[in-house]
């Protein structure tokens, strides 16, 4: 083993961390944003990621369906992962915002505490999931052949899969693309405004029913679209959803309820995810995801963003 | 007051050996011994999250702990099961104790997201650590030490223990701290080592009933104390009513008969219960006693409820 090769482990290892990384950025994003606005942790998001990976899959996979009897048979320009994306995409923030309408509004509207979300968040999570479980089954599913490309580059002794790059390069698009929508955009002058103060956002004539309906569209739809990636990385099973825990601790790191912060702690964690994998054992992995939460809480609870609060310490 | 809990006392012997000596069938007893493993660990939770206000989302490591340490005790040093099963919770209580000091200091949704990291931390520790735990194909060949008897005692004596222990001073230092943190201090209470006390607690009792439930399965495996059972233990505690000790026991009663009830469509099980979750906390959040306990329900004996303050 000489220097060289150590530092090529270390190259690639630092791409497969930034990929891992962009993903994660993706779910902690979504996560973080509903926290900024109801400061409460939505263990729901890792559903909403699940439900965009099935729609991608079912619409990559099907080829007719049955309706009442009759068997139609889909055209197959839909089994295209642009179309199949796209519908998953708003698939999973119409499900985000179909479950803050019926489960999070009647309790949002009725008390301030927000365990009671906290509890019916993690009731939606089990009923999501289970949903899968029954309906398809709990197989692991891959995305068909040829879905994205697989062709690797090599640079000298590193080797970079063509699907890293592309999640890499979609999750850039998607987070600038949302931080284009908050920043110059009424509506997201809104968000940003209720992300400070819904209450008061609400006295200034934002209608924060519908201003909360966008914000997990929003959700729903980022979650989706590191779903999709997800599937193609691992491969898809109604389980995946439990991965947002890893959103969650990222979310922290950075601070939670800041969206740089969600960013940033997402690659710090997918960089210290595949190091550990890379160096040390792939099975520390997750403890080393673990142990980097309880010291950050502890060093550092606001998280590197994260805008004080007094009832965090 | 002190007629009052010795009749408290007195009922709750009487509830257990009414539970001992009620003739059953096996499987009928099965259910009994799951009943009492499950209130013993929400009992617990219900200390730590209802009374003392800490969220806690990685209690089912502490079950782990109990689990592993009498299994290891038993089966391979041949300790006798009674003392296997104390020293289960009191390694619950150290590694609580060590977790405690650092992080009892965050509170709210802090405290909860760090209790996730550290119990999947304990579990995958327990998944690793292959030499003493076998890792994650699990520990087989435990003796069936939990006998109904057995599992109805350590309910009766836990029970009465923390009974009386939210009516004790430390119950109402703890309830103190829970309402008012700074008022709490402010009135000369040590909420610090209160907050640990109510940790340390409702980490014997989960040790405990993790110890039991290995005795019980004959078997243990890391998967089975991971979040999803944390998250129940904490879910129990909420629809039973936050506060009330006797709505923990109705609460876990209820959904571990329900989830038992439906154990031949074990595919809906976890769907019905992911539902009734959301169902409860849409229709009553606050539980089902909500924080008052199931005697003061009763008309002539609930006159001097002294705890009746988040009555809304």
């Amino acid at each position: 083993m000489d220097i060289g090769v150590h530092f090529s482990t270390l190259l690639q290892q630092i791409i497969n961390g930034l990929s891992l990384g962009s993903v994660y950025a993706l779910i902690a994003v979504g996560y973080s944003l509903v926290y900024s606005i109801l400061s409460f942790s939505n263990f729901a998001h890792g559903g909403f990621l699940v439900v965009g990976g099935y729609i991608c899959y079912g619409l990559l996979t099907m080829e007719s369906i049955v309706v009442g009897g009759a068997v139609l048979n889909i055209p197959s320009f839909v089994n295209n992962i642009w179309i199949a994306s796209l519908f998953a995409l708003l698939g999973a923030g119409f499900v985000a915002v179909i479950t803050e309408r019926l489960a999070y509004k009647p309790i949002r509207e009725r008390t301030s505490t927000t365990l009671y979300l906290l509890i019916a968040s993690m009731g939606v999570s089990i009923v999501i999931e289970n949903i899968f479980v029954i309906v398809v089954g709990g197989r692991f599913r891959a995305l068909p052949q040829g879905t994205f490309p697989t062709t690797p580059f090599t640079f000298g002794n590193v080797t970079v899969n063509a699907s890293d790059v592309l999640s890499l390069v979609f999750a850039v698009v998607f987070l600038g693309g949302l931080q284009f929508f908050l920043k110059k955009t009424r509506w997201g002058l809104a968000i940003r405004a209720a992300a400070c103060d819904l209450r008061t956002a609400g006295l200034m004539g934002v209608n924060t029913s519908f201003l909360i309906g966008i914000v997990f569209f929003v959700a729903g739809l980022l979650a989706a679209v590191g779903g999709i990636f997800l599937s193609a990385r691992y491969t898809l099973y109604p389980q995946l959803g439990g991965i947002t825990t890893k959103a969650f601790v990222a979310a922290v790191i950075g601070g939670l309820g800041s969206l740089p912060g969600a960013v940033v702690g997402s690659l710090i964690l997918g960089l210290a995810e595949m190091l550990t994998a890379g160096f040390i054992s792939s099975q520390m992995r997750d403890l080393v995801v673990f142990s980097m939460l309880v010291i950050v809480l502890l060093v550092k609870p606001d998280g590197f963003f994260g805008k004080h609060i007094s009832d965090k310490i | 007051m002190r007629t009052k809990s010795l009749i408290g006392n007195a009922a709750f012997v009487l509830l257990g050996l009414f539970l001992v000596f009620l003739p059953l069938s096996g499987y009928q007893e099965g259910i009994i011994i799951l009943l009492c493993i499950n209130c013993i660990a929400a009992m617990g939770v219900s200390l730590l999250t209802g009374f003392t206000g800490i969220f806690t989302l990685g209690h089912a490591a502490y079950m782990a702990l109990g689990a592993y340490t009498t299994a290891i005790l038993t089966v391979r040093l041949g300790v006798h099961w009674v003392p296997a099963i104390v020293a289960g919770g009191v390694v619950a209580v150290l590694v609580a104790w060590l977790i405690g000091i650092p992080t009892l200091r965050l509170t709210g949704d802090y405290y909860a997201i760090a209790s996730i990291g550290l119990g999947e931390a304990i579990r995958l520790i327990l998944e690793n650590w292959q030499s003493v735990t076998r890792g994650a194909r699990g520990f087989p060949g435990i003796d069936s030490y939990t006998t109904r008897e057995a599992a109805v005692a350590f309910f009766v004596i836990l029970g009465i223990l923390l009974f009386n222990l939210i009516n004790s001073r430390l119950g109402r230092e703890l309830k103190a701290s829970r309402d008012d943190r700074v008022a709490a201090s402010l009135m000369g209470f040590h909420t610090p080592r209160s907050r640990m006390k109510a940790l340390l607690i409702s980490a014997f009792c989960c040790g405990i009933s993790g110890a039991l439930l290995g005795g019980y399965m004959n078997f243990i495996q890391p998967s089975m104390f991971d979040m999803m059972k944390s998250t129940e233990l904490t879910a129990v505690v909420v629809f039973g009513g936050l506060g009330s000790m006797s709505g923990t026991i109705l609460g876990s009663a209820i959904i571990t008969l329900v989830m038992e009830y439906f154990r031949d469509i074990s595919q809906y099980r976890m769907l019905i219960y992911g539902a009734l979750l959301v169902v409860i906390m849409v229709v009553r959040p606050e539980g089902l006693l909500g924080n008052r306990e199931i005697w003061t329900f009763i008309p002539g004996l609930s006159g001097k409820s002294n705890d009746r303050r988040r009555d809304k």
